[in-house]
């Protein structure tokens, strides 16, 4: 029987005059892990918010159409019935819980809900318990980790009991490994407890797999809804990009069987084994025409504690030339964002030496560097404060003292953000903000640019994106230095990979040789190919290769 | 940051409603008492506590500021008022002031002051670090929740709130806003980029919590209270001896013997105002006593 049922629901946004909802018609039977796919401002998150009620009831804006939960109209349920059926988890783990301790939070829904005091004392020690919670049941919340706070938001939704758990993007504020564990927590309660879940998120590779069905939205319609497999299909023929890049590889090459796990696409592989005559031709890495020999940022020797008596980088030594676009990947607390911050000259080094074009940060303000390292931190909103997207720009050039020589209108051509240039950027979507963010630091004309986790919450177009828009600055001669958790990002467009650990550099290298034969820091599509062919990494490769397997299938059936 | 520390003690397991009982008390009978004898008991017996709770180094910077607020109280009450008989200084005389006049009394009453001063500021030490601000908003959030909630939003969103002008101030300074240069109205106006973005990003951050107490069934109806804090006999020797110190404290002001004269001549001191003075200050040190009990004896612990 279906939990959830929506005919004909289209939904404007106040003052919107496009629909954010397109006559949506939906049933979704209990039980269900029902994935919600598509590009950033498609209607994803206005469709779980519709199922929990809080459009229009949060929202405003006008509605048609009806929602059903369990046979009843969603209007004619009263609030609580409502919160009882339908859990949401949010993105951000730090703008949905409201209050100081982990037990008060998860006991807070059940307040709401008038629960007597026993039963609330039951359900928080069983749901704190379920979800390894219990050793942090008197915790401060803001001294937990994100992947903590995203459990304690999990863990007082799922104290209410409901039948359905949405979930819009709940990993995308989190390292991987907190992100995994989520997901792994989300499909046991999905296996075991029989809780009806619908996702919403953009790193396809953790959950795709996980799936009994997905939706693909796009400008508030729903485009494809289908078994996993057959979106990967229909996703790869209608160029979409939103499926895991190992279903891509395998549906885009027009391979007969689409994976959607390392696992499956191994098992395809190992029909087709040994491979004659088949090598991989490794790309050599070409250095950009623009680019010199003269170091931009030497570092030698370089030793940081925090005044906390943390010893966070030891002994770091590296240098970055023009036309270098390197990774630097690590656990948290690696002390990857403390090496950024060395480089900007935020933190001056304890021992050693970091110089920025033969200057010595410890002699220069952060100020005066500004104009030749370009800083993107982790969130877009820190930068965006005034009325239009222009004046960011500008605001930027006169902090450096530099005229406008035509630099911001390039910029923003090549951002493409020329048509939002009169709007205010907290108006834009995040993929949007992020651009005005990065259009804010280019516009100096920066040498080095740093970037600390750009893709987190980037769904897969933005993410490419992004990534062409760093090739294009490397391509003209400027250093790129990336810290991220994205492996995928970095197989796709790093040139070289930098490992960090308690605060050392652990190993470096091209990405040819750092990202294969490794368990956690490898791409799927090496991950594929291990001990098959050797030193695959990036999509490009792994076509090139599949489409040499299919030719010579095809040589052997005529042959044979 | 959160400033309370969970400690290994008896006072620090206390019931939210002991520990606000006893630190209620000791602010009355602050506010009533006037006689320095008084006013020393209740600091001893403050002080003790805070030790047995194991906040000595916290409570150490309180007592350096109030020290030094003390003496400017004994300075400022010695030079502007002259009342008092026993002269210990004859100055010039200034222009507004008058003629200086030092008196004993006047110091003594800047002295008594101070103390009650020191009391208050080493009770709110006590409450900072040895309760936990959650239980008390728990016990006071069954007569008024939505202050509660503001309080406990609040409690939660200010350590988010200087991690976010950190940031913040770190990316402005990579895009070349100078904050420490310049004339002090031009650093006040560099700054201006940073609170712009603090705000935005935190009504957008309120809008998103809005959101995810809604979607929680805030204000869905009336709402029950949560607690598993449990009162243990401990916590009802406490209560008591905090009542008895409070009955004791209201007796002894009736009796005209906690109050005391300053002025024109110190009054001398009384045998029986001294008896319950000790009597109370014996009464409000109940907690250091059960404390120390409590970590020497493991069968008083098993008990209390």
């Amino acid at each position: 029987m279906a939990v959830i049922k929506i005919q004909d629901l289209t939904y404007y946004y106040p003052e919107s005059e496009k629909p954010a909802l397109d006559n949506i018609n939906l049933e979704i039977t209990g039980g269900q892990f029902v994935l919600l796919v598509g590009g950033s401002g498609c209607g994803k998150s206005t469709l779980i918010r519709a199922l929990s009620g809080l459009i229009p009831d949060f929202y405003g804006g006008t509605y048609r159409g009806k929602v059903f939960l369990n046979g009843k109209e969603i209007r004619q349920l009263d609030r609580r019935s409502l919160v009882r059926q339908v859990g949401m988890v949010f993105q951000d783990p730090e703008s949905q819980l409201v209050m100081t301790n982990v037990e008060q939070e998860v006991a807070f829904g059940l307040e709401n809900l008038g629960l007597p005091n026993s039963l609330m004392k039951r359900r928080v020690m069983e749901v704190t318990g379920a979800l390894a919670l219990s050793g942090y049941l008197h915790g401060f919340i803001p001294e937990l980790s994100g992947g903590q706070k995203q459990k304690v938001a999990l863990a007082s939704v799922l104290a209410m009991q409901p039948e359905i758990l949405v979930l819009d993007e709940p990993t995308s504020q989190l390292d991987p490994v907190a992100g995994e564990e989520i997901l792994a927590m989300v499909r046991r309660l999905n296996e075991e407890n029989g809780i009806t879940v619908i996702l919403v998120e953009q790193r396809l590779e953790r959950c795709f797999h996980l799936a009994d069905r997905v939706l693909v939205m796009e400008n508030g319609r729903i485009l494809y809804d289908g078994v996993p497999e057959s979106v990967a299909r229909w996703a790869a023929k209608n160029k979409s990009p939103f499926i895991p890049p190992l279903a891509r590889l395998f549906a885009g090459v027009g391979f007969p069987e689409v994976p959607l796990t390392v696992k499956q696409g191994r098992e395809i592989l190992k029909a087709y084994y040994p491979f004659p005559g088949l090598r991989n031709r490794n790309p050599k890495i070409k250095r950009a025409e623009a680019a010199g020999d003269e170091c931009l940022v030497d570092i030698q020797n370089l030793w940081f504690t925090y005044p906390s008596g943390k010893e966070a980088l030891k002994n770091i030594n590296l240098k970055i030339r023009p036309g270098d676009f390197t990774v630097i990947m690590g656990e948290n607390a690696a002390g990857k964002t403390t090496l950024l911050k060395n480089i900007t000259g935020l933190l001056k080094p304890g021992r050693g030496q970091v110089k920025v074009l033969n200057r010595d940060t410890k002699k220069v303000s952060v100020e005066e560097l500004a104009s030749t390292i370009g800083y993107l931190s982790q969130d877009p909103n820190d930068y965006l404060f005034l009325p239009t997207v222009r004046e960011e720009l500008a605001f930027t050039l006169s902090n450096m003292c530099l005229s406008d020589d035509g630099v911001s209108a390039e910029i923003l051509q090549r951002l493409q953000l020329t048509s939002y240039a009169e709007t205010n950027p907290r108006d834009l979507s995040s993929g949007e903000r992020q651009r005005v963010a990065l259009a804010s630091v280019l516009v100096a004309r920066p040498q080095v640019l740093l970037l600390d986790e750009p893709t987190r919450g980037l769904d897969y177009r933005l993410k490419a994106e992004l990534g062409d828009i760093l090739l294009q600055l490397q391509a003209e001669g400027k250093a790129v230095l990336v810290v991220t958790h994205d492996v995928e990002f970095a197989a796709e467009y790093a040139e070289s990979i930098v490992l960090m650990a308690e605060g050392t550099i652990i190993a470096g290298g091209s990405k040819y040789e750092m990202l294969t034969r490794s368990t956690f820091y490898s791409p799927q599509i090496s991950k594929l190919f291990n001990n098959l062919v050797d030193d695959v990494v990036t999509l490009e490769q792994g076509r090139e290769i599949l489409t040499r397997l299919m030719v010579v299938k095809e040589n052997q059936v005529v042959c044979g | 940051m959160l400033a309370y520390r969970e400690k290994e003690n008896l006072i620090h397991k206390l019931h939210p409603l002991a520990a606000v009982a006893y630190i209620t008390v000791i602010i009355l009978l602050a506010l009533l008492f006037s006689h320095p004898v008084y006013l020393l008991g209740l600091l001893l017996a403050v002080g003790t506590v805070i030790i047995a709770s194991g906040n000595y180094r916290e409570w150490k910077p309180y007592l350096l500021i109030s020290l030094g607020l003390i003496t400017v109280i004994m300075l400022v009450n010695a030079v502007f008022v002259q009342a008092g008989s026993t002269v210990l200084f004859n100055g010039p005389r200034v222009p507004v002031l008058g003629k200086i006049r030092i008196t004993l009394e006047a110091i003594c009453y800047g002295i008594g002051m101070g103390i009650r001063l020191l009391v208050i500021t080493s009770v709110f030490c006590f409450y900072t670090y040895a309760v936990h601000p959650d239980k008390v908003l728990k016990l006071f959030s069954r007569f008024g929740n939505k202050s509660v909630l503001a309080v406990t939003l609040s409690t939660r969103l200010f350590p988010l709130m200087i991690r976010d002008v950190r940031r913040i101030t770190e990316v402005q300074r990579c895009r070349g806003v100078k904050l420490d240069t310049g004339s002090r109205w031009q650093r006040v106006k560099n700054r201006l980029p940073v609170i712009n973005v603090l705000l935005l990003s935190s009504l957008e951050r309120s809008w998103q919590m809005a959101e995810s107490m809604q979607a929680r069934g805030y204000g869905s109806g009336k709402r029950t209270c949560y607690t598993r804090d449990l009162l243990r006999p401990g916590d009802y020797l406490i209560l008591f001896a905090a009542v008895l110190s409070l009955i004791t404290g209201i007796w002894a002001a009736r009796q005209g013997w906690s109050a005391y004269t300053y002025y024109p001549r110190l009054e001398s001191f009384k045998l029986g105002e001294l008896k319950m003075a000790m009597i109370i200050m014996l009464a409000l040190t109940v907690p250091a006593m059960l404390g120390w009990g409590w970590k020497k004896w493991p069968l008083l612990k098993s008990r209390i």
